[in-house]
């Protein structure tokens, strides 16, 4: 590793670096960093701070025996030179902060954990399980269990994985759409798990990845423990499979933290389908940066439901590509910002072909008046993609004063011949349904917490399996139950009441505060469904 | 039982009929005190016609220590004068009016009257604003109870335009409702299983089936069906008094039968009906011990079924006092 010297008169001069980047001492002088393989032109701005994380990533990794991961920690570094990080200035982080993780000091976990610390085994035997542990994979599926012919669940490293990886070399290829997040995965993942399925081949139980995060730190403590989850899923023509992807923080980590970037690549061949479940309760001190790049030929259907109620810092990036006509694509999500908490989500999706269907439906609750929600909803359609059928909602519930919404739906439609739908609802509970339920003897804090809750069902009824949908119903009810302890602006139906209106499609809605409050009646008993709010 | 009729006014002679309260009779003039007590089915109504062409308001007022059991007033309203919260805008002006215990009243009037707004202000709704006079229900000051203690004290509205409530489903919320009432009564919760098998003679009254409690509250309903949510509510929390606004508006002749069938079906000595409509259609199902014509936010006119036939041949303007 060389050191360079910068002084206020050197000018772009190009240096080459032999093995791995060079510091930057003077972070705000320009200069140029090239590789030995790169052209001697390329000019980008270096980031030390970026740098110096990849350098960490690299040196925390021995190189891979795999061609087609060293290729990609190859380009991922390269790319990386000339990322800076992320700021508010950025388009796609003007509304979220990322000092949580910029002002920690970010330690890759090199090792995977012991396994005794992890409760494996312990899960519902219908499904397959992987478990992934800070990154690294802590088993595998084998063949013989209830997977059909040619099915191939497992980590890309291990043996068994030889005739697959030929096939997966031709679908790991270039990501044009990724950020800095998606090439320090790139050039920090240990290891790639891999979903194949085989041509025609339909799995009819779901595989259930879940991802534990071991290493983590006390909170305060300013120090991150970075993992780097890589998954792969290649679904040939005509096959289909589930899956789901839960996120959590081990025992006894729930409130530690850690950074987890961790990244989903799907490719779906022609007539397939994939269902995708995506869970995520990480603990409340920690970052979680995803992304799920999602690949559609022709005649293929995927189906996204997601829901999201943990870290401190929680973005999801979805971009799903369209590589073929007559495609279908729902995606459901729901984000729960119930303390101090920021949920982003940013999506694209990009219509190259025609006739596309695609449904798009985003709720998000923030329960909390430091929590803050995010929404950037990018659909792209293209020349050629006519008859493409687009429609797009999302809504957003705040419930406290100072609480903070960024919904960003964004079309951007070049062919004539398309439907495409917008619509973007930020809104306080409705009063009218608060007070049909008050009017029924059912008091304010009992009727706000079954609407608050009804209100994220629409999308957590979406999940398909019910256990599932079990897990997160509890999560929800057990993060608003905690929240809830905290007086709520309440309203006061008889003599006097402030107005309260809904606002929509605002770019940036902070709710006013307006001093009322103080809830009346006692707990009243609920329904079984509802029972576990008291 | 008898019917006992009790009126004294200075300007109007006094049938031969008893007077309990000789007291009322001597009160303020003009002033006409009601002493009802009704058979379970009212169905005959008075044979006082109140046509007046004076232009005096004619109010009610009722008599603490009535004559006779079963007489007690549920709910007196005095001068009550409500304004729209956001507007100041002034809707009711001055309503005067008692239910007693049994009785089923009407109220009828123009569109812009303040019918709604005087039902919704009796439940407590949050557009309006009361800036005068009183409710009592039930010897309690309505007016300081929050809309859910209004509910429990067993005042219930049906609304004229039910909101839905996606993700909430109607066993869930008759449950809560019906649970915050036992417990206001001091009796035991019941669980899912005694509940639907409380629930499920109720369905039959209002004839709707058992396949509605799994849907969520008045979603994807037809106006039919939410107007029948609403009576199966009513029958569910078995409220005292029972406002229904404009039960019948959009209602088929046979979905109108059920309703109506139902509303009798839970009248008792003890519980009262306030309607507001504007068709006689409805009254001729549920008849009413007493119509009122709301105008201009004031009720100025009060009568049995008779007004009702003036009131379809010649209009509201023969009912008007000017």
């Amino acid at each position: 590793m060389s050191a360079l010297a910068c002084t206020p008169v050197v000018l772009r001069t190009p240096i080459s670096v032999k093995s791995s980047f060079a510091c930057q001492p003077r972070p705000k002088y320009r200069t140029s960093v090239s590789l030995a393989a790169a052209p001697a032109t390329q000019i980008g701005f270096s980031d030390p701070f970026v740098l110096q994380l990849a350098e960490t990533l690299e040196d925390s990794l021995s190189p891979s025996p795999l061609t087609s991961l060293q290729n990609l920690r190859d380009a991922s570094s390269e790319s990386l030179l000339s990322t800076p990080w992320p700021s508010r200035r950025d388009e796609a982080f003007r509304f979220t902060d990322t000092s949580l993780i910029r002002q920690a000091q970010i330690l890759p976990v090199t090792q995977p954990p012991h396994v005794g610390k992890l409760a494996i085994g312990s899960e519902d035997t219908n499904f397959s399980h992987l478990f992934i542990a800070d990154g690294f994979l802590m088993n595998s599926i084998p063949n013989a269990s209830s997977l059909p012919d040619g099915v191939f669940v497992g980590s890309l490293l291990s043996d068994s994985s030889l005739g697959i990886r030929d096939k997966l070399s031709s679908f790991i290829s270039d990501f044009q759409w990724g950020d800095m997040f998606w090439s320090l995965n790139g050039l920090g993942a240990p290891d790639v798990a891999v979903i194949y399925v085989p041509a025609g081949v339909r799995v009819e139980t779901p595989i259930h990845l879940k991802y534990l995060s071991v290493e983590a730190r006390e909170s305060g403590s300013k120090v991150l423990p970075l993992s780097n989850p890589r998954v792969v899923v290649v679904v040939e023509d005509g096959g289909e499979i589930g899956i789901i992807e839960e996120f959590v923080s081990s025992e006894g980590n729930e409130n530690k933290c850690y950074w987890t970037n961790s990244v989903l690549e799907v490719v779906i061949g022609k007539g397939a389908q994939v269902k995708h479940s995506y869970v995520q309760n990480q603990s409340f001190n920690s970052a979680h940066i995803k992304w799920t790049s999602v690949k559609q030929e022709s005649t293929s259907r995927y189906e996204l439901v997601e829901a999201s109620s943990g870290g401190k810092l929680s973005r999801h990036n979805l971009h799903i590509q369209q590589l073929g006509p007559d495609t279908e694509t729902e995606v459901s999500t729901f984000h729960l910002s119930a303390g101090d908490q920021t949920q982003d989500l940013h999506s694209r999706l990009i219509f190259d072909h025609p006739r596309a269907y695609s449904r798009q439906l985003h709720k998000c609750i923030i329960a909390h008046s430091s929590g803050q929600a995010v929404f950037d909803g990018n659909v792209r359609v293209n020349r050629y993609a006519q008859q493409t059928d687009a429609g797009q909602l999302t809504r957003s519930l705040l419930l406290e004063p100072r609480a903070t919404v960024n919904v960003k739906p964004n079309l951007q439609i070049i062919a004539d011949d398309v439907k495409c739908s917008h619509g973007a609802a930020i809104s306080d509970l409705e009063e009218a349904q608060l007070f049909y339920m008050r009017a029924r003897g059912v008091d304010l804090n009992t009727a706000r917490k079954a609407l608050v809750f009804s209100f994220g069902k629409e999308v957590v009824d979406r999940l398909p399996h019910s256990y599932l949908r079990k897990g997160v119903e509890k999560q929800v009810k057990e993060v608003l139950g905690r929240q809830a302890a905290g007086p709520t602006t309440g309203h006061r139906g008889r003599r006097k009441r402030s107005s309260r209106r809904a606002a929509s499609a605002a770019t940036r809605l902070n709710k006013k505060d307006d001093g009322g409050g103080g809830e009346v009646g006692g707990q009243f008993a609920w329904p079984p469904k509802l029972r576990s709010f008291l | 039982m008898a019917q006992r009729l009790h009126f004294s006014s200075s300007s109007r002679p006094s049938p031969s009929l008893p007077t309990p309260n000789p007291v009322a009779a001597s009160s303020k003039p003009n002033r006409l005190a009601f002493n009802f007590s009704f058979l379970p089915h009212p169905t005959t109504p008075t044979r006082l016609c109140f046509g007046t062409t004076n232009r005096r308001r004619l109010t009610v007022a009722s008599d603490e220590s009535a004559g006779g059991p079963g007489k007690k007033p549920l709910l007196e309203v005095r001068d009550l004068k409500a304004v729209i919260a956001e507007t100041g805008q002034e809707i009711l002006k001055g309503v005067n009016l008692v239910v007693n215990e049994g009785e089923v009243h009407a109220i009828m009037g123009k569109n812009g009257s303040g019918k709604s707004t005087f039902s919704k202000v009796l439940v407590g709704h949050p557009h309006y604003e009361v800036t005068g006079g009183s409710v009592v229900f039930k010897g309690e000051n309505l007016l300081d109870m929050e809309p859910e203690d209004r509910s429990l004290a067993g005042l219930f509205m049906s609304f004229q335009s039910p909101v839905e409530i996606p993700g909430v489903s109607n066993s869930d919320f008759l449950n809560m409702a019906y649970n915050a009432r036992r417990r206001k009564l001091g009796l035991p919760e019941l669980g899912p299983i005694e509940f639907y098998a409380y629930l499920f003679p109720k369905l039959e009254l209002v004839n709707m089936k058992s396949d509605f409690l799994n849907r969520n509250v008045n979603e994807g309903f037809s106006g039919g069906e939410r107007k029948r949510n609403e009576i199966l509510q009513l029958a569910v929390l078995e409220a005292d008094l029972s406002v229904l606004d404009e039960i019948d508006s959009g209602l088929d002749v046979d979905a109108l039968q059920d309703v109506a069938k139902a509303v009798n079906g839970l009248l008792t000595p003890k519980k009262s009906v306030l309607m507001v409509t504007h068709y006689r259609r409805l009254l001729e199902f549920i008849q009413p011990s007493f119509v009122h014509i709301m105008e201009d936010g004031r009720i100025i006119r009060t009568g049995d079924m008779n007004i009702v036939s003036l009131l379809e041949k010649e209009g509201y303007k023969a009912m008007s006092t000017s």
